[in-house]
């Protein structure tokens, strides 16, 4: 059981979700679409917010606004009751005509100021009412006391604007008092409002702005973990099978595309298995075939070998001219058919994995020397000249030096038999713990398309050469395959019409592992 | 007195082209078909050398040449074995069962003949 606190670890829970998504029974174009209208959503929500902690804010300075013009029309209408005092005071001092247009135009504006003030405190009738009254009452003492100024009855104007005037402008002084102190404590009523619905906004609009982030980030990386993790896993799976691995299976956890991949990628692997192994049963019997055929082929032809020589060394009583000519055919042609067998039985050994490598010290000077001895009868033959170009210090190698031999003599002989005019050249060297060899010819060269092709079985690089100059097209093959074997590589440098050089490379204490007891 | 050789292998004609060769070397000749009686007759003959095929059905060459070997009053007689070419390795396998020298298939008449004269200079 997995313990509570692995469970909680950042990782698992990553897993879950990873997990989580990759289970939903959906494609994968739907969870996508289903992430992006989620966070479209959220934003979408984000911006609402927005905008309504916006219009709150405006309602808000609106309605400072609105506070702040009561009170500039209240203290407006006080003032304009002070100056209304003082001009009646200054009209009762000096009751010209002057003073008492100025009072009068005061007594219209403080009118006009009162309608103002009714404009802008609607949301107060009472107040207003108790308000009005007072101020129409205090209009009409002052017009009054302006008509006595105005036919001389000073001192009666003066008594109602004691009696009269005064209190009414003490009770108006009062009712604005008492308004502007309302309005004030609405206003910073108001402004705490503001701030701490301003402060409240903040924290859901962050809040809801974290949380999109977040929760787009998330989405982003589960879902693509969820397709990264099986994609990744695939990947690696048909790395196995390109290596020859059909045994592993993709195990993928989501139910969506990624799985009908993954059940698709498995099927082709248990197919691609199956048929490989066919093949390879098949290419073991097709090389075992060829062995057990070989072998079969190689009997009776030795025998004819056997007593054509003998017959030629007059075992059986002395051979005609005529006849003996004859022999010496049918023991070149013998030969030529026992070297094709050879060949193909080498080959199918190879491919059947049973030549193993007899293992022990040669000197690769003596190869050369041999593979020069046994293939100089042929340069002689068609004018070549054969040279060695050997050096000096050669280490003792360590490999199979029968089959060295052959995969040198392989060369050389093919050499020798694309080549019509000038010479052969084997160059024996050690460079850095390998021998490096190389055939030289005057031939015709290799085209470059070729140079690969020519070391496949049965390839040559003119298929009308197989007919012109015979051979299986096996002995390149063969070669590769020896020098593989020893851990070496071998590779052709050849130009049309400017002949070859094949090299190769055989490391002088090779590590094969297959040294046979 | 003629030097006298056994020769072990099953095959007709091979018996029939090293008993050509052998004759007509001087040499006089026993003959025996499977590793068993190649054994029987080495007891028995007293061959000054012999030559050992390898593929042979029961008891093959190897065993042959080891079993003749072990035996103390055989142990002296010179065995050359006659390989298969096709099985790389074979001559060291050969060495180990004991054989003093070494052929491979296919060989030609002549280069036998001088492997043999190596142990029986004429």
């Amino acid at each position: 059981m997995t313990s509570l606190a692995s469970w909680t670890s950042p990782t698992s829970i990553r897993n879950l979700l990873v997990g989580f998504v990759a289970r939903v029974p959906a494609r994968v174009q739907t969870k996508l679409l289903v992430a992006f209208l989620t966070i479209v959503g959220l934003l979408i929500v984000l911006g609402t917010v927005g905008l309504r902690v916006l219009s709150g804010v405006n309602e808000q300075t609106d309605v400072l606004i609105k506070q702040q013009r009561k009170i500039a029309a209240y203290r407006q209408v006080q003032h304009d009751t002070t100056n209304q005092l003082y001009g009646i005071s200054t009209a009762l001092l000096f009751p010209d005509d002057k003073t008492l247009d100025v009072a009068l135009g005061q007594l219209n504006q403080f009118g006009y100021d009162l309608d103002r003030l009714e404009f802008v405190a609607k949301d107060e009738p009472e107040l207003i009412g108790k308000f009005r009254t007072d101020c129409n009452d205090f209009i009409d003492v002052m017009t009054q006391v302006v008509k006595l100024i105005r036919t001389g009855r000073v001192d009666e104007a003066r008594k109602l604007q004691r009696d009269s005037a005064a209190p009414l402008a003490d009770s108006l002084e009062r009712h604005t008092n008492t308004l502007v102190n309302k309005a004030e404590a609405d206003m910073v009523t108001a402004i705490e409002t503001t701030e701490q619905a301003y402060r409240t906004s903040q924290i859901v609009f962050i809040a809801f702005a974290l949380g999109s982030i977040l929760l787009a980030l998330g989405l982003g990386y589960v879902i693509s973990w969820s397709l990264v993790e099986p994609v990744t896993e695939i990947g690696a799976r048909l790395r196995q099978i390109a290596a020859g691995d059909f045994t592993q299976r993709v195990r993928v956890v989501n139910r969506d595309e990624l799985s009908t991949l993954a059940s698709d990628l498995n099927r082709t692997s248990e197919e691609l298995g199956r048929l490989y192994r066919q093949l390879e049963e098949a290419s073991r019997h097709k090389s075992e075939f060829l062995a057990n055929t070989s072998h079969e082929l190689r009997t009776p032809l030795n025998a004819i070998l056997g007593y054509t020589e003998l017959i030629q060394d007059n075992i059986y009583g002395d051979v005609p001219a005529k006849i003996r000519e004859i022999l010496e055919r049918v023991q070149s042609n013998g030969r030529h058919l026992l070297g094709l067998i050879n060949d193909v039985l080498d080959l199918s050994k190879i491919e059947a994995g049973q030549l193993t490598l007899a293992i022990s010290d040669y000197s690769i000077k003596e190869v050369v020397q041999t593979v020069v001895a046994s293939a100089d009868s042929l340069a002689a033959e068609k004018k070549l000249l054969l040279r060695t170009e050997i050096a000096d210090y050669l280490p003792l190698g360590q490999g199979d030096e029968r089959r060295i031999t052959q995969a040198l003599l392989n060369l050389v002989g093919n050499a020798i038999k694309f080549t019509e005019i000038g010479e052969v050249a084997v160059r024996a060297a050690a460079v850095d713990g390998a021998f490096h060899l190389a055939v030289a010819d005057t031939g015709p060269g290799i085209a470059a398309k070729d140079q690969e092709r020519i070391f496949e079985e049965f390839q040559q690089a003119d298929s009308s050469s197989t007919r012109k100059k015979g051979g299986t097209g096996l002995g390149l093959s063969i070669s590769k395959r020896i020098i593989e074997m020893h851990g070496g590589r071998i590779w052709v440098e050849s130009e049309l019409g400017r002949g070859s050089v094949f090299r190769f490379t055989l490391p002088v204490r090779p590590n094969t592992g297959r040294a046979s007891a | 007195m003629s030097k006298r050789i056994l020769v072990v292998e099953d095959q007709e004609d091979n018996r029939r082209i090293v008993r050509d060769l052998l004759k007509s070397a001087g040499f006089e000749m026993l003959e025996a078909t499977t590793g068993e009686e190649g054994i029987r007759l080495a007891e028995t003959g007293r061959p000054d050398l012999i030559l050992m095929d390898i593929q042979m059905p029961v008891l093959d060459g190897y065993e042959a040449t080891r079993q003749i070997k072990a035996a103390a009053d055989l142990r002296h007689i010179p065995i050359i074995v006659v390989t298969s070419y096709a099985l790389s390795g074979d001559d060291a396998k050969a060495r180990a069962a004991g054989a003093d020298g070494y052929v491979a298939k296919p060989f030609s008449p002549r280069e036998l003949l001088a492997k043999i004269r190596q142990f029986l200079p004429s």
